[in-house]
């Protein structure tokens, strides 16, 4: 089974597992990603990638960040797969369908194109966290894999909820709840601390009702949620999915067999856990379809509700149904396998079964049609993270817009990566466009900025950005460019080559200040996250110890 | 039965093999240019468009 899940995962990924960084998106790895202050929370920014960024600015002092990202997404597809298939059952087709249902799925291909990578790693423990909350219900004691599932699943907040609630919902019961609640609050007060110390800025603009399920294609939006697809993004939707005809033969496929397998996939889980994953599944759809249905209350919940936003974009929520949609047509599949009398008619809707979704969704085979293509960074770009160091205060890059194309990224799509790329913390415009639309970001610097930018003077711009905390400005010449988006800023000049070029503000800066109370709250929520991920350490070398005294000797 | 799922086991390989031709087909006659020409009036990039 290993072997399937690795080769569906490197069909998917196909050119991606290159040299090079995969950039599509909100998807940026960078050589080495430096640890800094507000990758753990203390930005003026809503924190958004708490703790992915930290996490990974740790990982990659191990493993180069090119490399990291290849195990990372490698690795998300097959262990994703490969828990499928352990939910399937032991049924060799039931296990090949779970990989294919789970992994060539619209979900992972359409996350995998607009770059939600902790998603995705939290899809892929989902099963895994599913079993484990089976296990649990006969044997409470935290097993050994369980604080790590439950790390990688929560490195962003709507992968933090998905997965709390997906352990929680299996496997809670009167003796297990006290401590799985203590994994899950560990795993996820990184985020959580940090979004409460920024209430006042943790709703979002009501216009990213935009971000709801939609409709691909001609396939409506909740037969698109069917088989997880439906993002809001046409961008990256396969052109298989806009044929009416292959998603709609899916859904229909996909339908029956579920039908076909409900009952012996009940029966071997058992009522408790078949509620459970009915109810994950349901959850899942619901929060999907509402922000379709009703995206004016996504919106408004958004808007006035402090973390309200994580309702916004709908269709992350469809990773809960996941596991139950690839259990139910596995059973499906094995189940038609068993009416078959001969060997070889078996073998033929077992095959048929494995690559039902490959077939209907063809052109996600070699990282979407070659779209995954990953690039290297220009040398100027090191020169000049050399050049500027730690650097003082903040960095802002200009133009002060969030999305690039740049020609070395092969003209593909991908958020800014030159601030994560250099070593400061920086501000960056958090606006998104959509639809021709500006959608407001949720930084209160980013007015300020701009309104320093319109300022007629270069050195009066340059004294403006030093009161908001800016201490060098480092300029993308082959960036296209407005005047809103960007001035002359004085400054000494320390860097100028391959398009870029670095500022240093002579203005005296006015540092942000962190309050006493930031640091002791997110000082607490850190050691929590490490403690868990301490505690899972501790646990496996016991675990391994214990399976070791066990064991019987030669003799 | 075992007939009904043999034709929908076949059904499913031939449809697969007619899905990714029509879909080659498509893409080849209806690809975008490599490098679209920049948009002056307003070169800020968009993150995504709807449906």
């Amino acid at each position: 089974m290993p072997a399937w899940a690795i080769a569906v995962a490197a069909l998917v990924l196909g050119p991606a597992l290159g040299p090079g960084y995969l950039l599509t998106y909100d998807m940026v790895w960078v050589p080495d990603l430096a640890l800094r202050p507000d990758f753990l929370g203390l930005g003026s920014a809503l924190p958004r990638a708490v703790p992915s960024d930290a996490v990974v600015a740790v990982l990659d002092e191990v493993l180069p960040g090119m490399l990291l990202q290849k195990v990372v997404l490698v690795g998300a597809l097959v262990v994703g797969g490969l828990g499928a298939a352990r939910l399937a059952g032991r049924a060799t087709a039931a296990r090949l369908v779970a990989v294919g249902v789970y992994v060539w799925s619209p979900y992972v291909v359409e996350r995998l194109w607009i770059g939600h990578w902790p998603l995705l790693l939290c899809w892929a423990v989902l099963p895994w966290l599913v079993a484990e909350g089976i296990r649990l219900r006969a044997d409470p004691r935290i097993g050994a894999a369980l604080p790590f599932l439950l790390l990688a699943g929560s490195l962003s907040a709507n992968a933090g909820l998905m997965a709390a609630t997906a352990l929680l919902a299996v496997g809670a019961t009167r003796a297990t709840v006290p401590r799985l609640l203590g994994l899950v609050v560990a795993a996820n007060a990184p985020w959580v601390v940090a979004g409460l110390l920024h209430l006042d800025t943790a709703t979002s603009n009501a216009a990213g009702a935009v971000f709801g399920l939609d409709a691909e294609g001609p396939l409506p939006a909740p037969l698109a949620a069917l088989t997880l697809g439906g993002i809001w993004n046409a961008e990256v939707v396969p052109s298989s999915r806009e044929l009416l005809v292959l998603p709609l033969v899916l859904t229909l496929s996909y339908a029956a067999l579920a039908a076909i397998g409900a009952r012996p996939l009940a029966r071997r889980l058992g009522g408790r856990v078949t509620i459970a994953l009915v109810g994950l599944w349901a959850a899942g759809y619901l929060v999907a379809v509402l922000s379709w249905a009703s995206p004016d209350t996504v919106g408004w919940l958004a808007g006035h509700v402090p973390g309200g936003g994580l309702l916004r974009d709908g269709t992350r929520s469809l990773a809960l149904c996941a596991p139950l949609t690839a259990a139910l047509v596995a059973a499906g599949v094995q189940r038609c396998v068993e009416w078959c009398a001969h060997r070889a008619a078996k073998l033929l809707v077992m095959a048929a079964g494995a690559l039902l979704p490959l077939a209907f969704m063809p052109d996600a085979a070699w990282g979407i049609g070659g779209r995954l293509e990953p690039a290297d960074y220009p040398a100027a770009w090191a020169a000049a993270r050399a050049t500027l160091g730690d650097g003082r205060a903040d960095l802002l890059v200009l133009p002060f817009t969030s999305y690039r194309a740049p020609a070395w990224n092969h003209d593909g799509k991908v958020l800014d990566p030159l601030p994560r790329y250099l070593r400061p913390d920086y501000v960056v415009n958090d606006q998104l466009v959509v639809d021709g639309r500006v959608i407001a970001g949720e930084d209160p610097r980013v007015p300020d900025v701009l309104a320093a930018l319109a300022l007629p003077d270069a050195d009066d711009r340059a004294a403006a950005l030093a009161q908001l905390g800016i201490g060098a400005v480092v300029r993308d010449r082959t960036v296209p460019t407005t005047r809103a988006s960007d001035a002359a800023v004085g400054g000494t000049a320390v860097f100028d080559g391959g398009g870029l070029d670095v500022v240093v503000l002579d203005a005296p800066v006015h540092e942000r200040q962190v309050p006493a109370g930031w640091l002791v709250a997110l000082g607490l929520a850190w050691a929590a996250f490490l403690g868990l991920a301490g505690f899972g350490v501790w646990n496996g070398g016991r675990a391994i110890s214990s399976r070791m005294r066990t064991r019987p000797g030669p003799g | 039965m075992q007939a009904f799922l043999i034709t929908f086991a076949s059904v499913v390989v031939g449809g697969g093999l007619a899905g990714a031709t029509v879909i080659g087909l498509v893409n080849s006659q209806t690809a975008p240019p490599d490098k679209s020409p920049a948009n002056v009036s307003n070169p800020v990039l968009e993150y995504g468009v709807t449906q």
